[in-house]
């Protein structure tokens, strides 16, 4: 019996000893956005180049487990679990800000960015924006060419064109339902020309309810995408994947890709055999709006035993210059620090850059930052049921007030938590 | 030996346990939850009262989800009983045929029902999937399976009946065997034909397993969420969207723990209320012998 109770008891020692070590161990957890282009490895590169650099500091990288979750979902998950990492991709601050999980950033520990002020909630910055992306509509030059088409700068000669390519037997659009999300950026792009042009903060307003979903300029934006989507996307829109969307596009079935700049990197694979174009979702009269998408970046957890090293560790990813050089490059992105990053671009996305350069540039619609922003929830109404229902011919008015109705109960949810 | 009651609570207190931890606990916090305004991710929260519960019963997507899941309910659990007791009949015989057979509709209970569910997304893929490819090559237009919700409910009540056929399957078969062959000879001494021997002494001799397959198809039906998830996300527009799927949105992409806790309680009182009325039915029916 004695020499069991030894044992034990050197076990606990040994265990205690080891606790200790690891408690002390200065380590910062990093959640991250897996995706192919932003492999793990990706990643895991970005950690070792900082341990290299800093060798007390250790850091683990996790991420979502499947494509299934989103990156939200699952650090909502870790939150309500007291796993919240200590740095970490964000994409929907505003679903966290309320609660209080994320640390602000000082004024002026961000200004190696362009503006550190986008996106601020409430008057503080919770977001080190990390890149800025574009959406628009992809298209087919030799295609275009072919049936004697030009680059649509109005509504009604996007609509004419597309009439013309049904004709010829081409499916002017590829566009699919089945992964709930490829369909919205349409919707974004028309809800940016029509609405957000008029008046770029009307998501604050909307916020304030000062205004409704249900208004004529969201309403004419959404009969625009209703009608692109039931007439001019082929007859099994709800069928499609986002991967079979982009296989309509380069294999040559469909004409026009209406998505984010991402897809430059698919261009730059080069497996296409004809050239590719782009433009942005013209509006009635002209085509002088882009909407960008800036919500996404790294974030620090407000628990973190260390608030300085995660801000250093986001300071070195930003400033090392070779690393965010390969991040940009993977989407080819656009970059938010105030030095220039060079990568190795493809001739399209320096084509897009001198095409945006003097448009009115609007955040995108389902991802506006800041106090602009949906209130929590609403970003995945909007893709999962508003603009899927309006895809499939619903009516739109009658959607839109759902949508309101919507608002209401987020609303409510929000004033009860605080 | 003598009877150690400290040793029979000693060897039931790991499965108490852990039942305790992973289901006793949980329902009560979910009961607890339901009556409260929780994002899932503040630390504070109120007390609502049955606020959740007014807000359900007003809600479209839960009555939508609802019928989803009694459809997705009803043609599984048709699937498994009639066809599983029509096939565990024909199949009760020793020969190698029904021996593979039976081990045919086995092997997808195996499978994960997320693999499953990846595998028949590709084969009913609407542009490039197997099923179309194969028809295009016969010069036949192709199937759009995901045309309208009820067409896609269909189907996917279609693979999960595939998926788990095989287990209700052996619980038929086992089922069979324990019906005394005497039973048989005499009636068909008596001059009972095969549909009357079937009707008065198989079907009410196997009331047993239809107990039990019952309950196991009504609460898996009730608690779908894996296959669906996979093969339409719920979508499009939550047309598609179980009640399961609909409490997982609500508390992760919308901030709604309070209310999706309401949700699941609410689906755990019907698989209750369901699962009783069902035994109580069929526990009248078994017959001793």
């Amino acid at each position: 019996m004695k020499k069991l109770v030894s044992i034990i008891l050197c076990l606990l020692l040994v265990f205690g000893v080891c606790g200790t070590t690891l408690a002390d161990e200065t380590k910062i957890v990093f959640c991250v956005n897996i995706q192919p282009q932003l492999p793990l490895e990706f990643w895991q590169s970005i950690a070792d180049r900082y341990m290299a650099a800093n060798p007390d500091v250790k850091v683990e990288i996790i991420g979502n487990p499947s494509s299934n979750v989103t990156l939200p979902e699952y650090e909502k998950t870790l939150l309500s679990t007291n796993q919240f990492p200590d740095v970490m991709v964000m994409q929907n601050p505003a679903d966290f800000v309320p609660s209080g999980a994320l640390l602000p950033f000082e004024d002026g520990e961000l200004d190696y960015l362009v503006d550190p002020e986008v996106g601020k909630i409430g008057g503080k910055q919770y977001v080190a924006n990390y890149k800025k992306q574009i959406i628009g509509v992809f298209y087919n030059k030799d295609m275009f060419a072919a049936n004697g088409l030009e680059v649509p700068d109005t509504w009604d000669k996007l609509v004419a064109a597309s009439d013309k390519l049904l004709e010829a037997g081409i499916q002017p659009f590829s566009l699919g339902l089945k992964d709930g999300w490829p369909q919205g950026q349409l919707a974004n792009m028309f809800a940016g020309t029509d609405l957000l042009a008029k008046d770029l903060h009307w998501g604050a307003k909307r916020n304030a309810n000062e205004v409704k979903f249900n208004n004529p300029d969201l309403v004419k934006a959404m009969q625009k995408y209703q009608l692109i989507c039931t007439k001019y996307s082929g007859d099994n829109i709800t069928g499609i994947t986002y991967t079979q969307m982009l296989e309509q596009f380069f294999n040559g079935k469909a004409a026009m890709l209406p998505i984010g700049s991402w897809v430059n990197a698919e261009v730059a694979k080069g497996l296409q055999d004809f050239e590719v174009g782009w433009f942005p979702i013209p509006g009635d009269e002209n085509a002088n709006v882009v909407s960008v998408f800036v919500n996404e970046g790294l974030s620090i957890g407000a628990e973190t035993k260390y608030p300085e090293i995660c801000k250093d560790f986001i300071h070195f990813f930003f400033t090392d210059k070779e690393l965010y050089g390969e991040f940009l490059k993977s989407e080819q992105l656009f970059s938010t620090t105030k030095e220039t990053v060079e990568y190795e671009m493809i001739p399209l996305r320096k084509e897009m850059e001198e095409i945006i350069a003097p448009m009115l540039a609007v955040e995108g619609f389902e991802s506006m930052t800041g106090d602009d922003a949906f209130l929590p929830g609403l970003k995945d109404y909007f893709t999962n049921k508003l603009t899927q229902n309006i895809a499939i011919g619903a009516d739109i008015e009658a959607e839109l007030n759902a949508f309101d109705q919507e608002w209401e109960i987020a609303n409510e949810a929000l004033e009860d938590a605080q | 030996m003598k009877h150690n009651k400290l040793h029979d609570v000693l060897l039931v207190a790991p499965g108490y346990l852990v039942y305790t931890v992973f289901m006793i606990i949980p329902l009560g916090m979910c009961f607890f939850y339901s009556f409260t305004n929780w994002d899932g991710i503040s630390k504070n929260y109120k007390m609502i009262g049955f606020r959740n519960f007014e807000r359900l019963f007003q809600d479209a997507s839960f009555f939508n989800a609802l019928k989803v899941t009694l459809i997705i309910t009803v043609i599984t659990v048709l699937i498994y009983n009639v066809l599983g007791v029509f096939l565990a009949v024909i199949l009760n015989r020793k020969n190698r045929v029904c021996a593979f057979t039976k081990s045919a509709i086995f092997v997808p209970t195996v499978l994960s029902s997320v693999v499953v569910a990846f595998i028949w997304s590709y084969i009913m893929q609407t542009d490039g999937g197997i099923i179309n490819t194969v028809l295009g090559a016969f010069g036949i237009p192709p199937v759009d399976f995901y045309d309208t919700p009820t067409h896609t409910i269909i189907m996917i009540s279609v693979i999960i009946s595939w998926n788990g056929l095989g287990l209700f399957l052996v619980i038929y078969v086992a089922t069979l065997n324990t019906i005394p062959q005497e039973l048989m000879e005499a009636a068909e001494v008596d001059g009972a034909n095969g549909v009357q021997r079937f009707f008065k002494i198989t079907l009410p001799l196997m009331m047993p397993g239809i107990t039990i397959n019952s309950v196991l198809s009504i609460a898996g039906g009730l608690k779908q969420y894996d296959h669906v998830k996979v093969i339409t996300g719920g979508g499009p527009g939550g047309a598609t969207q179980t009640i399961t799927l609909l409490s997982v949105e609500k508390a992760f992409s919308y901030n709604r723990r309070g209310y999706s806790s309401a949700i699941v309680l609410v689906l755990f009182v019907l698989i209750v209320i369901v699962s009783v009325i069902q035994i109580s039915i069929t526990k009248k029916r078994e017959v001793k012998y």
